[in-house]
């Protein structure tokens, strides 16, 4: 039997060897040191590994998709060497000859067909997403897929730029280790809810990825910049904007960052009083310097934006656009002009706007200094749509951008009378929230529709001009994103749209 | 021996809580503002969708169906261990519970054990040293470990051992070291509670005239409170600490983010912010279920353990 005092040294011991356990495994990293962890915001296990996945095929380049997108934001052939349009609603894609898929078989037509059947698997809203039909996607020989849109859609070769449709084998199932695709990387573990762990793809089309590569799923900001400051991990997205000063001082950390084609603005309401009121929106204009929210909010990393759209979208207007400098007396005088009667305006923030909270206080206070006070309503991001495109904000505080080469739909989405964000009250009531009106619909109808990237810019910018002059919405800055190392990790090419960053450089210093 | 009518009662009782549950949890996220369609698809796609997609979206998933139409589906399928598939992701929602489950489960039975380390012997010995300085400080202690906010602790731990000590790692799951960090800051908050009922258990039976009877028997100090007074204070803290993984579960959500444990905590999260409904409807209905089952055999074990509450007598 055993006494009280054997079953207390055998506690003690067996506490001890715990922690000594916990002490031989504390980094959690791998024994093999030659492969590079990346930490991300969303968890690359969380969808399925078919065709389209959500998070899962990006950044992970195991699959890839027909066309990519340039870093100024245009179509350029990845697994497609071309396009062409056949007529008004049909597009000839001409693959690349000898590509390998994982599985050692060339791709073809027929795979092309295969993918974009799958992806239709995955719910209706592809046919309205992609203007097309399961039946209109046609292997025309073994290298050239035909494409039949519902209707004219001259952004199909850039919606299609998104790294989420993309070529896999019939073969590939959609479990963890079953997907066959042509990426550069292939799949060699996946921990649910934790790790994807990849290996490079040794007959890869072109330059490949040097180095295994771990990617894992930290959510929280604040421990994913204490696990790269830790040794934890190698690479971490978007580390928290208040640590990266910090990090540019640690001789242990290297910072990247990468203009987005996000941009956070303020939309208002163009149909609910006093902002439809375009003294008091351009009052409100007046009243904030964006320079002065990244200087001390976003602590310097961002760029003030002027307008809506990101200057590395290639039809942006960025530098042509008037800017609202901070000017406090015409602010005040626009206010005395206009009918704003002292009640406050209602200010949601999109929650998932980074220093959303921050950014709204002190956009209030520059409010308060002109005579215009603001209620502000923090609205979760599952709601946040609902609550603005219903009308019940007169400003929202949101980030807006695109994931493919076609970046035509920020502005339809936002600014045109049948886009999602206006659609509601413009069926309802013929109103909208903030689309502008008829003029900037038809420019923006000319610039969707043309196939000519001339008409399509001028249309833009000219639509761009009308949305600053009439003050539609209050631009802070166009998002950057931040990606941060290790020293000894060398060769990260960030890109525009951060699923696309190009590992094929990168490589581990010996330490 | 638990008679079979009581057993019946507390059977019934449970099931018409789980009842109210299911009605609530399904009811509730319904009255949520926010679209499924609408935020799924602009997530997956990172762009506004198109009306037609919405509409598409909802007809497939029955979400244009009247509601109680919709739950009377979900709870037949429930009741038949289907909980359905992730609006999100298209996985079995039963998968992905089952997936994250023991890492949740791993966390609060850890968190327990350190808690019950930390929580016992403080307690006792505050209640021994009743007015003194150890007293004093074993209060302040609790009084810090109740207010000091479970994600704040996380980070202290996570600068101290893992940053300048090197000792665990950061984030993450899969051994022993990844589990004492997010064990002890969820651990430390249960503990100043049980703590706290210790002392106060203890006190009250420190006070009953039994004790004196021992004494005068002759039996040493620390016979008489570890042997009789201890033993007798800990009944009604079983109760506590059972109703306290209640606490456990709902700390564990803000721990499992900050340590990025894949467990229930940031599932849940993560499909509340997606507006997954199924999702949500499954881990709440299972986090019930599971909480009902651990209070009814609380309750059962309660009446076995203390012959005075089967024979109808005090705590009844």
């Amino acid at each position: 039997m055993l006494s009280r005092r054997s079953m207390l040294a055998g506690a003690v011991s067996g506490g001890v060897a715990a922690v000594g356990g916990c002490l031989s495994d504390s980094s959690g990293r791998p024994d093999d040191n030659s492969s590079v962890s990346i930490a991300l915001e969303d968890d690359p296990t969380a969808d399925s590994w078919d065709t389209y996945g959500y998070v899962t095929p990006y950044f992970t380049k195991v699959v890839e998709p027909l066309i990519w997108a340039t870093e100024s934001m245009e179509p350029t052939p990845w697994l497609a060497t071309g396009w062409e349009a056949v007529d008004e609603t049909t597009w000839s894609v001409t693959l690349r000859e000898n590509v390998s898929f994982h599985n050692g078989e060339e791709m073809t037509a027929t795979d092309v067909v295969w993918s974009f059947e799958r992806l239709f698997e995955r719910g209706q809203f592809v046919s309205g997403w992609l203007h097309l039909e399961p039946e209109n996607v046609v292997a025309v020989d073994e290298y050239t897929v035909e494409f039949t849109n519902t209707e004219p859609f001259p952004a199909f070769p850039g919606t299609i730029a998104h790294n989420m449709i993309c070529v896999q084998h019939p073969d590939s199932t959609a479990d963890d280790l079953g997907t066959i695709g042509t990426g550069p990387l292939t799949i060699e573990a996946v921990d649910r809810g934790s790790t994807v762990e990849t290996s490079p793809f040794a007959d890869y089309w072109q330059d490949g990825v040097e180095v295994p590569l771990s990617f894992e799923v930290i959510e929280d900001p604040s421990t994913r910049a204490l696990s790269l400051e830790s040794d934890d991990v190698d690479v971490i997205f978007n580390p928290p904007r208040n640590r990266v000063e910090p990090m540019r001082d640690d001789p242990s950390l290297s910072v990247l960052t990468q203009q987005s084609s996000r941009t956070m603005f303020l939309p208002c309401n163009l149909y609910r009083p006093p902002t439809d009121d375009a003294r008091l929106r351009r009052a409100l204009n007046y009243a904030v310097s964006q320079s002065e929210l990244v200087d001390t909010v976003l602590e310097g990393i961002d760029d003030p934006a002027r307008g809506p759209i990101s200057p590395i979208v290639h039809w942006s207007a960025h530098d042509g656009l008037r800017t609202y400098d901070r000017d406090l007396d015409r602010a005040r005088e626009l206010v005395e002009q206009s009918d704003y009667d002292g009640e406050p305006l209602v200010l949601a923030v999109n929650a998932s706007v980074v220093s959303g909270e921050l950014i709204a206080e002190a956009v209030a206070g520059a409010f308060t200094e002109i005579g215009v006070e603001t209620d502000i309503t923090v609205v979760d991001p599952g709601s946040y749509n609902e609550y603005v495109q219903a009308g019940n904000a007169h400003l929202g505080l949101q980030t807006s951008g695109s994931n493919s080469a076609a970046a035509d739909y920020i502005m339809f989405e936002n600014f045109h009378s049948e886009g999602v964000s206006n659609a509601q009250l413009f069926e309802a009531e013929g109103t909208g929230v903030s689309n502008p009106g008829k003029a900037v619909d038809e420019l923006i109808e000319t610039a969707y529709q043309s196939r000519n990237a001339e008409t399509t810019a001028t249309a833009y910018r000219d639509a761009q001009h009308r949305l600053v002059e009439e003050a539609v919405c209050l631009p802070i800055c166009h998002v950057v994103h931040v990606i941060a190392a290790r020293t000894e990790i060398e060769g990260i090419d960030p890109h525009p749209i951060d699923k696309m960053v190009d590992w094929s450089d990168l490589s581990r210093e010996e330490r | 021996m638990i008679s079979t009518n009581y057993l019946g009662y507390r059977l019934m009782s449970a099931a018409v809580v789980l009842v109210g549950v299911s009605v609530l949890t399904f009811g509730l996220i319904y009255l949520t503002p926010g679209d499924p369609a609408e935020t799924i698809l602009s997530q997956q796609t990172d762009q506004q969708p198109s009306q037609e997609a919405i509409e598409a979206f909802r007809a497939e998933h029955g979400l244009n169906e009247p509601i109680p139409h919709q739950y009377v589906n979900w709870v037949g399928d429930a009741l038949q261990a289907d909980l359905g598939q992730s609006y999100y992701s298209d996985r079995s929602v039963n998968g992905m519970i089952v997936q994250h489950a023991p890492a949740t489960v791993e966390l609060a039975i850890a968190a327990m054990a350190i808690a019950l380390l930390i929580a016992i012997p403080t307690g006792v010995l505050s209640a021994v040293h009743r007015g003194g300085r150890l007293d004093v400080v074993c209060q302040f202690g609790a009084l810090v470990g109740v207010s000091m906010p479970n994600f704040w602790l996380g980070y202290l731990l996570i600068i101290g051992f893992s940053l300048h000590l090197g000792l665990f790692p950061v984030s993450g799951s899969g051994g022993l070291a990844h589990l004492v960090l997010p064990a002890v800051t969820l651990g430390t908050g249960v503990a100043a509670i049980i703590a706290r009922l210790v002392r106060t258990s203890m006190l009250a039976e420190l006070d009953r005239e039994y004790l004196d009877v021992t004494r005068a028997k002759g039996l040493s100090e620390r016979i008489v409170v570890y042997k009789h007074a201890f033993r007798n204070a800990l009944l009604p803290v079983i109760t506590v600490v059972a109703l306290q993984f209640g606490f456990v579960l709902n700390g564990a959500v803000v721990v499992e983010i900050v340590f990025q444990r894949p467990g229930l905590g940031t599932l849940l999260v993560d499909s509340i912010f997606a507006r997954d409904y199924p999702v949500v409807q499954g881990v709440v209905l299972v986090t019930a279920v599971s909480f009902v089952l651990t209070n009814l055999l609380v309750d059962l074990s309660y009446r076995y353990l203390d012959p005075r509450i089967r024979l109808g007598g005090v705590g009844t």
